[in-house]
């Protein structure tokens, strides 16, 4: 059904390791993953990225071979993977817990998948000393996982998963036990590692941050569906969905109806009156729709198309946060001023149309403010 | 600080007492006595290791030592293979009737042993169950007579006697064995055996020395199991000491036996701690440093 990937002819294109097709898991009555179709490049660094209970997790556990799909395909460089247990996937796993073997060394934990193998002695020492030194761990070869600190931990599942060679590394929630600063410096050597090991890395998160930090591709997933998937530049200015584009960089957005629509642009009835701006392709006349303006776009100016009421101001050091009641909704925008405006007064806002997005779906309006007071 | 630690000793000296009152001090006694001998009907308070030369002499005495510690070996060691399936099952397969079966596990423990020692001879005499079954099946024409009064039979009803203790030790280092790991090594690319015997076995193996140090002591302890169903082998260490003490009147040669034994005992269990506490793994998972 699927052709050969080596039939493509010669158009340059990445080339696939790994292909989902209709990739669905349920358990019982709930439908986990419902579905899904993805392709991940060959060295790329890949985040899913989503709310928990989205279905991410069950996707790693899939392509590790923790579950079998209840749906679908998974094909690992053009082969089959229904049937190959986890021991017999090239594919790695640095697990939430590290799940580092209590009762081993740190070298003993990092060389029990070769040495599980059958490799020899020379071998396993040599390429454990290489992982060791690949993550700056050593001077700690000797220590037993509890001896070591979260990062360090952390460093050693690792090691462990990429003494092996794989081919596919998946990472599930790796940071979320570490603290900010820890995150940060992880996250720098992840990319790192990836760069220089030319490896795929699939990273689950729900954070935002971390997956823009770390990606050269981002899936974003909710509700066991796949929202939207490409570059970070890709998603954060052009989010597919009303969900992308709030769960992404916390967007304002302006539910309306569509009222006309050209080639890439589409004109939307919002409640402070009708915009003209770039739009997600499909859309058609009467589809829910939401103008999109980030926190950045907006700027106060007198006499602007969204008369607001200033409820907040937080001092965030570099500029103001302001929320506003505005058009019936909560609005966030960054100010860079030498001084925040009073609480209760009245702020106009305006933006370049040519900054705003139309995005599909509809706006859930318990994020609206309730506005009485 | 200080205070904190001397209201833990007070708390803790009345429990102490008991202790001492109660277990110490009637082993103390009768180890004092293993030293003296006996004059017709009279103890002789004139210490000497003579008793203990005696039965270091007495291929008799050594030989029911050595039959005791083998029987407690060989049932610790079938409890642990039967016991292990059942203690995984419990642990990591049953999720909403976990209380309901530790019960029936140890459901057989409340019946008292001359109970369950019975209702093995009507499974295992001439006339009982396995017999008629076998019989019935023709694979034997008579009943097989060794199948009940034989060291086979002590053994049988031993290891199901003490098959709970093994289990209770078992599920308790199961409930504690992450499923993660087991992951993680499948992950790595271990099969099912390497997974147990590199992760499970070493992960698990604090509940089975504890396990088997409960059924090794009680085995050697059991005297009544040899006596109802071991037949003409049903004599043992013990009621070897219990005939010295009653009938033969000689309580010094009884208390020597039986300090003996409790010396031995006492080594091997010394010996398999130290083992546990010094191994990487022992102390991993024992979570000492």
């Amino acid at each position: 059904m699927v052709p050969a990937d080596g039939n493509d002819g010669d158009r340059p294109r990445a080339a696939v390791l790994l292909e989902a097709v209709g990739l669905a898991k349920t358990y019982g009555p709930v439908r986990a993953v419902r579905g899904v179709d993805f392709r991940l490049p060959v060295d790329a660094y890949v985040t899913l990225l989503g709310p928990s209970g989205c279905g991410k997790t069950s996707i790693l556990r899939m392509i590790g071979g923790f579950e079998a799909p209840s749906g679908g395909t998974l094909t690992l460089d053009g082969a089959d993977l229904s049937g190959v247990g986890p021991a017999d996937r090239p594919v790695n796993t640095v697990f939430q817990s590290y799940a580092l073997f209590p009762h081993m060394t740190v070298a003993d934990n990092v060389a029990f998948g070769l040495s599980v193998k059958g490799r020899d002695r020379a071998e396993i020492a040599t390429r454990t000393a290489r992982a060791l030194a690949l993550v700056r761990m050593s001077e700690m070869a000797d220590r037993r996982p509890n001896q070591l600190s979260g990062g360090q931990q952390q460093r050693v599942a690792l090691a462990r998963a990429i003494v092996n060679e794989p081919r596919l590394l998946l990472l599930d929630e790796p940071l979320s036990a570490l603290d900010r600063r820890m995150r940060k410096d992880m996250q720098i050597e992840l990319k790192d590692l990836q760069r220089r090991l030319g490896l795929t890395f699939v990273h689950v998160t729900h954070d935002q941050e971390e997956a823009f930090a770390l990606s050269d591709h981002v899936i974003v997933m909710n509700a066991g569906s796949i929202e939207q998937q490409g570059t970070p530049e890709e998603i954060y200015r052009r989010p597919a969905t009303t969900f992308v584009a709030d769960f992404i960089g916390g967007a304002n957005l302006f539910p309306g109806r569509i009222t006309a629509t050209a080639d890439g642009t589409a004109t939307v009835a919002t409640a402070f009156g009708e915009v003209a701006a770039a739009a997600v392709a499909g859309l058609s006349v009467g589809d829910s729709a939401a103008l999109c303006l980030r926190p950045e776009v907006l700027v106060p100016r007198p006499g602007g198309r969204i008369p607001g009421t200033v409820r907040h101001v937080v001092f965030q050091g570099a500029d103001w946060l302001v929320e506003l009641e505005a058009a019936g909704r909560i609005v966030a925008i960054r100010l860079d001023a030498e001084r925040g405006p009073e609480p209760g007064a009245a702020l106009d806002l305006d933006f370049e149309p040519a900054a705003a997005w139309i995005t599909a779906g509809t706006v859930d309006t318990e994020a609206a403010h309730g506005g009485n007071g | 600080m200080a205070a904190t630690a001397d209201r833990g000793f007070r708390l803790a000296a009345p429990v102490a007492t008991v202790l001492i009152v109660g277990c110490v001090l009637p082993l103390a006694v009768l180890f004092v006595y293993s030293f003296f001998r006996v004059d017709f009907v009279a103890i002789v308070h004139d210490p000497s290791f003579k008793n203990y030369v005696r039965v270091a002499n007495s291929p008799t005495y050594r030989g029911l030592i050595g039959q005791a510690i083998l029987s407690g070996g060989i049932v610790a060691a079938v409890t642990a293979v039967i016991g292990y399936p059942v203690a995984w099952a419990i642990a990591k397969r049953v999720v909403f009737a976990k209380s309901a079966c530790l019960t029936l596990l140890l459901i057989p423990l409340y019946t008292g042993d001359l109970v369950r020692i019975f209702a093995w001879r009507v499974v295992l005499g001439a006339e009982g169950v396995v017999n008629s079954f076998l019989m019935w099946t023709g694979l034997v024409r008579e009943p097989i007579r060794a199948l009940l009064f034989s060291p086979f039979a002590t053994h049988v009803v031993l290891t199901y006697d003490y098959l709970p203790f093994m289990v209770m030790g078992l599920w308790l280092a199961f409930e504690s064995l992450d499923d993660r790991l087991l992951e993680a090594a499948r992950d790595l690319g271990a099969r099912e055996t390497a997974i147990f015997l590199r992760i499970v076995l070493p992960l698990t193996s604090p509940g089975l020395v504890a396990g088997a140090l409960m059924v090794f002591v009680l085995v050697v302890g059991d005297h009544l199991t040899p006596q109802l169903v071991g037949g003409s082998s049903g004599i043992t260490v013990i009621s070897a000491i219990n005939d010295l003490f009653g009938t033969a009147f000689d309580w010094p040669l009884g208390s020597a036996i039986a300090s003996s034994l409790l010396l031995i005992l006492g080594l091997m269990v010394t010996v398999a701690a130290l083992a546990v506490a010094r191994s990487t793994w022992g102390r991993a998972v024992l979570g000492g440093e």
